[in-house]
């Protein structure tokens, strides 16, 4: 590489290697680390109400969710209605260990990350099972397919007796080694522990991406019969880029029945899906950056309405709720204006953003 | 065996809703290739415009339909204009997105009115006495149901082998270019068809009003069973719809009749068209009656 190894400008990569390398510039280097540390020393700042940093970790939640979807959907081209199906399956993995052996069980409180993990792996095997069906079908038959699973995932939760009918299954509190994690801790607890879960699974898409496997998914999404050629293996990448969008699933299921301490069916509905396809197309799709901009900004725009409605309350006749019809419609909103607009996403503010600074003395 | 016959008379009258529900679906499937997710949604405008004019504008009710369905109409006509028409060309998934999209932006405004949060229902002005024969029972509003379906069915049928703009739908679905290179409006037809289809909702949500009773919850969730009645019937069949519809509609109700509380097992008629969908993907994906254009990887 050449002398300057601060600026991306006036560098040119003369191999491959250089060219997949996670960060270009030893300033890309020090920003990432600068922003990691940020982002774990805030809160002993900064003093949040529980209510708050839960909004925080449930985007975190939704961030691993996304990492997954974004990889199915974004990156192999492989639309996924039944997402939410996935994160629910990785979520009553947990509930079911915790009816089963009880929910203050050693495996459950003790060893969660194993539990996490398992889930993880529960979900890529759901996962697999669900891609199958994309080995035959394309585009909308898959849509039919995953929206399918989602269904019967919802019938199989909602009526069988194993799963409480829907109804909520408790998850006992962890510990660390400090002790049990306790009531005011537990939200500031979580959002380390899904810290430490969105850094791990986001670099080990971005290292995905460059190797090989990743790289067979853009090229089956871009052209299937062309990668076919090429010597790769269109129904194996289908199939495994599901299993991946279900694991990253499965953890996000695992963590979000710990940081509620028990799951009901009402957090893994179509509804839930459709959002997370709406966070993944408005944070950009194929994207990696995306996948943590598109659950902030739908979750914060959930909010700001919330707030809004409950603002105008003041103004409007009685008995009127305004938070579920604003609700939707911002939502519906945001998802069409985005496609029509911005099809690419935040993710390409973003890019613009950072060439922008890039090429900093030039124009861009 | 009577209640036998009670479950089939049930399923037919269940089917036929299915099946004019799918209608619409299949009609914008057909012509312009987009999986309109807000099909619902537009069957609950559809019944709620309906309900409207016949109860707070006292319109006689068999008016109020027709009127409703001019409006849905020219609505799906105008929401096609606005939403669809900036997206020929793009990708699937964005397409079926702006539908999602669509639909959220329908519940919220359904929410703002009395009908997102409370139920209704269409002042009788049928005969309340069922005719009951042999033990089966049927309602005069049920057996209306019924023939709404065929007749409707049968005028787009119609619609579609004989009149111009019918032919020139059917071109259009066939080979878009060929279709604009001999003067067809390609954008004219997907109009077209998003109307015909915003028109047969209505009528749909009108027929399931009058049944059911008006509740957003079950009427908006017509648009998400029709996926299954679709492609077991094939996704771009008319016919494929009617007949689906029907065998949907009697796969429900011998499941609820039959299935429910033995062995455990409770609600199987929510479950069983979407196994049968999968199990369907796999298959035969093309359905009954559709074209066979399934790639396969």
């Amino acid at each position: 590489m050449s002398a300057n190894r601060w600026l991306a400008t006036g560098n040119y990569f003369t191999t491959y290697k250089e060219e997949q390398r996670i960060f270009f510039t030893a300033l890309d280097r020090l920003i990432c680390a600068f922003f990691l540390t940020a982002l774990f020393i805030w809160p002993f700042f900064i003093e949040l109400d529980s209510k708050d940093m839960l909004v925080i970790d449930n985007i975190l939640v939704a961030v691993i969710a996304i990492l997954g979807l974004n990889l199915v959907t974004g990156f192999a081209g492989l639309i996924s209605v039944g997402h939410a199906a996935f994160v629910g399956v990785g979520a009553y993995t947990v509930a079911c260990l915790s009816r089963v052996i009880g929910d203050q069980h050693v495996l459950i409180t003790h060893a969660w990350p194993l539990m996490i993990m398992l889930s993880g792996c529960v979900g890529a095997i759901f996962g697999g099972i669900v891609g199958l069906p994309a080995l035959r079908l394309k585009h909308l038959y898959l849509v039919m397919a995953t929206l399918s699973f989602q269904m019967i995932f919802e019938w199989t939760i909602g009526f069988m007796n194993f799963f409480n009918q829907g109804q909520t299954i408790f998850v006992g509190r962890v510990f660390w080694f400090t002790g049990q994690v306790g009531r005011k801790e537990h939200y500031l607890f979580w959002y380390y522990a899904l810290l430490v879960a969105v850094v791990l699974c986001a670099f080990a898409v971005r290292n995905l991406l460059r190797t090989r496997h990743g790289r067979c998914l853009v090229a089956v999404r871009d052209n299937d019969r062309a990668a076919d050629a090429m010597g790769m293996h269109p129904g194996f990448t289908k199939v495994y880029a599901f299993a991946l969008a279900g694991f990253f699933a499965g953890i996000a299921g695992a963590m979000h029945a710990y940081l509620y301490r028990g799951v009901g069916m009402e957090s893994f509905t179509l509804h839930h899906s459709i959002q997370y396809l709406a966070m993944t197309i408005v944070g950009g799709l194929g994207s990696l950056s995306g996948s943590f901009f598109g659950p902030a900004a739908i979750m914060m725009l959930d909010l700001q309405v919330e707030k809004l409605a409950e603002w105008a309350v003041h103004f409007l006749p009685p008995g009127m709720n305004l938070a579920t019809a604003l609700r939707p419609l911002s939502f519906g909103l945001v998802i069409v204006l985005f496609l029509m607009f911005e099809p690419r996403g935040i993710a390409n503010w973003w890019r613009i953003l950072r060439s922008y600074v890039k090429l900093w003395p030039f124009r861009y | 065996m009577s209640y036998f016959f009670q479950l089939v008379v049930s399923g037919i009258v269940v089917g036929s809703i299915y099946a004019l529900s799918a209608l619409g679906f299949v009609l914008i499937y057909k012509s312009s290739r987009v999986l309109n997710l807000a099909h619902g949604q537009i069957i609950a405008t559809g019944a709620f415009i309906s309900y409207g004019l016949t109860v707070w504008a006292n319109v006689p009710i068999y008016i109020s339909f027709l009127l409703s369905m001019i409006i849905t109409f020219f609505l799906a006509m105008s929401v096609e204009k606005i939403f669809l028409r900036r997206l020929i060309g793009e990708p699937i998934i964005s397409v079926i997105m702006v539908t999602i999209g669509l639909m959220s932006i329908i519940d919220g405004l359904i929410y703002l009115t009395p009908f997102g949060s409370e139920n209704f229902s269409f002042p009788p002005f049928l005969p309340q006495q069922p005719i009951t024969y042999a033990g089966v029972s049927i309602s005069y509003t049920q057996l209306m149901g019924v023939i709404i379906t065929f007749v409707l069915i049968g005028v787009f049928s119609w619609f579609f082998k004989k009149s111009t703009v019918g032919i020139s739908m059917r071109a259009v679905s066939d080979d878009q270019l060929a279709s604009m290179s001999i003067g067809v409006s390609v954008p004219r037809v997907f109009g077209l068809a998003w109307a015909t289809a915003g028109l047969s909702a209505a009528a749909a949500g009108s027929v399931i009003g009058n049944i059911t009773g008006l509740n957003f919850d079950t009427l908006h969730a017509f648009g998400i069973i029709v996926f299954p009645v679709v492609i077991l019937g094939g996704l771009d069949s008319l016919l494929g719809a009617v007949v689906a519809g029907i065998i949907m509609g009697l796969i429900q109700q011998f499941a609820s009749g039959y299935l429910d509380g033995n062995w455990g097992l409770y609600g199987t008629a929510q479950v069983l068209p979407y196994i049968l969908l999968l199990v369907l993907l796999l298959l035969k994906p093309h359905g009954l009656f559709g074209t066979h254009e399934i790639e396969r990887v």
